[in-house]
């Protein structure tokens, strides 16, 4: 519709380094994927408080946390994965740049899902993105 | 110059920040008579900015001055497009660019006439009892609102320059009004001529449309006009196609009292019309949405008017154009646009709607639970429960005290219980109505032998196979067995949603073959709520995953939600609804998608027929090599043709088989679905017809307990289920039609009927 303004097939300017395959085929990957990426989710939210939310975009198949390498506990991002196309693009639409748990979350569409990908990629095993995250969660530097 | 042809009207720094719409059209003017052939994406923004059509029609104008030729293809272009839009808003919208254009003397007012005049006569012939089919109505409304809304923009200079062909438009409008059907009173044409016929007597003067062109009149009138013929159409069969595609637009919400909306009633028409386009064509813009919602060329205040338009579409029957998350995020940028106006406005409306809110539809009060309980998320819950304290003392079954309730359920999963807590502390007393706070409530807790003989099994990986001949060789009685069993893995998947789904992936048959018939399935569908007795969430994700893996039946579900336990709450609480929304919603998907994945697969078999018949073609054709005719295309494109019908074909044998499967897959979900409609119609009508006649006995005896709600506790119960009789049957209303006859047949009762 708002074809004016903005093209919506253009994708985010992200680009998973990990992806196998071509920038043709990683885009192909984006406008198809019923996966979406959540990032900068607080450390305590819970897959709970991500289905009552994401599931007002739609049915939802599956949600996975994102973990730390090392310690195995929520480390900020998480995916979802729709049974349809639609929903997902309603939700990167509508709920990125609103707030979950208190947080502005970003709502990304992902190339899919793999084993392997949960797993955060920053050096002390959380998102690579924490290494400039200025905004902790008052009690997590506490834990530190 | 796209940007300029863009941002025409707006404050930006392509005009130099200054809003003077003389000023921008001489610039846009400039600017586009030197790059005159980008006139396509001239008409893409008359149609995609309708509040700005004024502008662009004048510049139109006075390019007519200079280059005729341009102008002649703006024209016939605009015509091609109102010629094949099938789209309702097309329609409206290039009609009304139309309009501008002749008051910019692009066009003269004649032909516009017999355009308004043609549509006039097709919308009376359909409405014709011989003729036509009054079923078409909807089309034929459409056809006189498009008429009528163009006026606005053109009244004037029509009635000042063809008076006797715009009066006979008139006269038969009137006409057409007396011999159509009249919906209700809050009928959206009667009330929109009305509006027109308050502006006729004023003269034509109103705020909300601008007339730039009138800066320029001295200079347009030199233009040399352009022919306009009427567009063909659609009749017979293509009526009928159509018909489905002229929904309401707007059921107006009267929120607020009359008089925080003084506007002229044509003024209210048009700012809603300039909303609604807005929120149409920003889907996806939301920085450009919010700007131009609150940008319109009007010079009036309209943050009310802009409120009730959101909330009309937000609680729209039976669908909003967009998912109400839209309007949800539209809401929340326009607080954060004007932070000093427009929360106040919202917080009022919510008041109001609050107040009426045991008038409201049951599905309207679900979508406004869902959307209040969002929008608070996002401003850190913060809402002046004190104000609605009082629910406390209104009965169990009191619609406002319900909603109350059922707003907290909701923060409290998107949030967690002490914040909720925390945030009504200006309230203590509503702590009443959070839900509970606990957590599982597992019966073997205290470890009975089978739960932790099982606990080990599971933790040691063991499969369902093994769990199974476990449970078969060890002495239990076979109901006990299903307790501890679906006890025992729900506990073990009680951490959160991924370990549920982990363990009713890796133990569902487990789950299945102790629960093959339905009467087990309640059963399971009881330990799931008395496990997660403290969670309305956990007990809907369960079950409806538990229905996903189709270990629970939708009928299995139905007769739970109907069972004695559950009838009781029924008017008290959203949870046993909540249950039954999602499997009436997860049948209603599995059609949906099968049907989907039916059509792209029998859309590829059309393509490789395609392709084939491409092959063909090409190799049968005559060509000529080197002066000498030879029989096929030439070998390059032969090749690469032959290439695609080769792997048509060897895709095709698989994508018949999928078809096939996925046919007799839908065939099933049909039937499923029949059989689910039959359930719940049966249901609601026996437990109705149980206390229906007892019910308007006691309304009088209720009073004397009941401080403001009067209804009495069997009629609110009544209310409340009749009331989600309509929503359910409304929102499958197509799929409910395609069974009509044997639910006729079997269970519809008149009350139902009528719904």
């Amino acid at each position: 519709m708002a074809l004016l303004f903005k093209d919506p097939s253009k994708l985010s300017a992200y680009r998973d380094k990990r992806f196998p395959g071509t920038q043709e085929d990683f885009e192909h990957a984006l406008l198809t994927s019923m996966t979406v990426y959540i990032g900068n989710m607080s450390f305590y939210t819970t897959e709970e408080q991500v289905y009552e939310l994401f599931s007002r975009a739609g049915e939802i198949k599956k949600i996975i946390m994102g973990l730390d390498k090392n310690s195995k506990t929520p480390c900020g991002f998480c995916f979802v994965l729709y049974y349809s196309r639609d929903d997902a693009e309603d939700a990167v639409k509508y709920i990125s740049g609103t707030v979950l748990d208190d947080r502005p979350i970003r709502v990304d569409f992902d190339w899919g899902f793999q084993e392997g990908r949960q797993w955060g990629r920053g050096r002390s095993g959380g998102q690579v993105r924490d290494e400039y995250r200025t905004d902790y969660d008052p009690d997590i530097l506490l834990n530190v | 110059w796209r940007t300029i042809l863009l941002r025409i009207g707006d404050k930006c720094p392509e005009y130099n920040g200054n809003s003077d719409s003389k000023e921008h059209i001489e610039t846009c003017y400039g600017v586009l008579r030197r790059e005159l052939e980008h006139y396509p994406f001239l008409l893409q923004c008359a149609e995609q900015l309708p509040h700005k059509i004024p502008l662009y029609g004048t510049v139109v104008g006075l390019l007519n001055l200079e280059n005729e030729e341009f102008v002649k293809k703006v024209v016939e272009n605009c015509q091609n497009n109102l010629q094949g839009a099938l789209n309702c808003n097309r329609i409206r919208i290039l009609m009304r660019f139309l309009t501008v254009m002749m008051c910019s003397k692009v066009i003269q007012p004649g032909p516009l006439v017999v355009v308004f005049e043609t549509l006039l006569s097709s919308a009376a012939t359909t409405v014709d009892e011989e003729k036509g089919n009054p079923s078409w109505q909807a089309c034929a409304d459409f056809y006189i609102t498009c008429i009528l809304s163009c006026l606005p923009w053109g009244g004037a200079e029509l009635v000042e320059q063809v008076p006797e062909e715009i009066e006979r438009v008139m006269v038969g409008v009137e006409a057409y009004l007396s011999i159509r059907f009249e919906d209700d009173d809050k009928d959206f044409l009667e009330d929109l001529w009305g509006r027109i016929q308050v502006l006729s007597s004023n003269g034509w003067k109103l705020d909300s449309v601008p007339r730039p062109h009138l800066s320029f009149e001295a200079q347009l009138v030199a233009g040399k006009s352009h022919p306009l013929s009427c567009p063909e159409l659609p009749c017979g069969k293509q009526k009928h196609d159509a018909e489905l595609k002229y929904p309401q637009r707007i059921r107006r919400l009267n929120i607020f009292p009359a008089n925080k909306i003084e506007l002229q009633p044509i003024d209210r028409f048009i700012a809603e019309e300039y909303l609604l386009d807005v929120l149409f064509f920003f889907n996806g813009c939301r920085k450009e949405c919010a700007s131009y919602m609150v940008g319109l060329p009007v010079p009036f205040r309209y943050e009310y008017l802009m409120a009730e338009t959101i909330f009309s579409q937000l609680l729209l029957l039976p669908q909003p154009p967009f998912k109400p998350m839209y309007y949800t995020l539209v809401i929340i940028d326009l607080c954060k646009a004007l932070p000093g106006a427009f929360p106040a406005v919202v917080a009022g409306a919510v008041r109001a709607l609050f107040e009426k809110i045991a008038d409201l539809d049951m599905e309207c009060r679900t979508r406004l639970i869902l959307w209040f309980s969002h929008h608070l998320s996002n401003f850190q819950f913060i809402w002046p429960w004190e104000e609605w304290a009082y629910v406390l003392d209104l009965p169990k079954w009191a619609p406002q005290r319900v909603f109350v309730q059922e707003v907290l359920e909701r923060e409290v999963r998107l949030s967690y219980w002490d914040k909720v807590k925390q945030s009504i502390e200006n309230a203590p007393t509503l702590e009443e109505l959070l839900p509970p706070k606990g957590g599982p409530s597992f019966k073997y807790e205290d470890g009975k032998e089978l739960s932790m003989e099982l606990s080990s099994m599971v933790k040691g990986r063991q499969v369902s196979r093994e769990v199974i001949s476990w449970i078969e060789e060890s002495v239990i009685p076979v109901h006990g067995a299903l307790s501890v069993v679906v006890q025992t893995l729900l506990d073990i998947g009680s951490k959160s949603f991924t370990h549920l789904i982990t363990v009713l992936e890796r133990y569902g048959q487990v789950i299945a073959k102790l629960c093959h018939d339905q009467d087990k399935q309640v059963v399971l569908i009881d330990e799931v709520s008395s496990y997660w007795k403290n969670s309305a969430q956990m007990t809907a994700i369960a079950i409806d995953r538990m229905m996903g893996y189709r270990l629970i039946s939708n009928f299995a579900i139905v007769k739970w939600v109907f069972s004695s336990e559950n009838i009781e709450q029924f008017h008290t609480s959203d949870h046993p609804w909540e249950i039954l929304r999602n499997a009436v919603s997860k049948t209603y998907n599995r059609i949906s998608d099968l049907r989907k994945e039916i059509s792209s697969l029998k859309k590829s078999l059309a393509l490789a027929e395609t392709r084939k018949a491409e092959l063909e073609a090409a190799e049968s054709k005559l060509t000529l090599v080197d002066g000498e005719p030879v029989l096929g295309e030439n070998p390059g494109r032969l090749k690469r043709l032959k290439s695609y019908a080769e792997k048509a074909k060897e895709e095709e044998v698989s994508v018949r088989d999928s078809l096939e499967a996925k046919e007799a897959l839908l065939a099933r979900a049909l039937d499923e679905n029949e059989a689910l409609f039959l359930s719940l119609y049966k249901n609601f009508s026996n437990v109705l017809m149980e206390r229906l006649p007892d019910t308007s006995m006691d309304v009088d005896n209720e009073n004397s307990q009941t401080n403001g709600y009067n209804v009495g506790e069997k009629e609110q119960w009544c209310l409340s289920i009749l009331g989600y009789v309509k929503a359910f049957s409304r929102q499958y209303a197509s799929e409910i039609w395609l069974h009509i006859e044997k639910l006729d047949a079997e269970v519809l009762h008149p009350l139902f009927r009528k719904a």
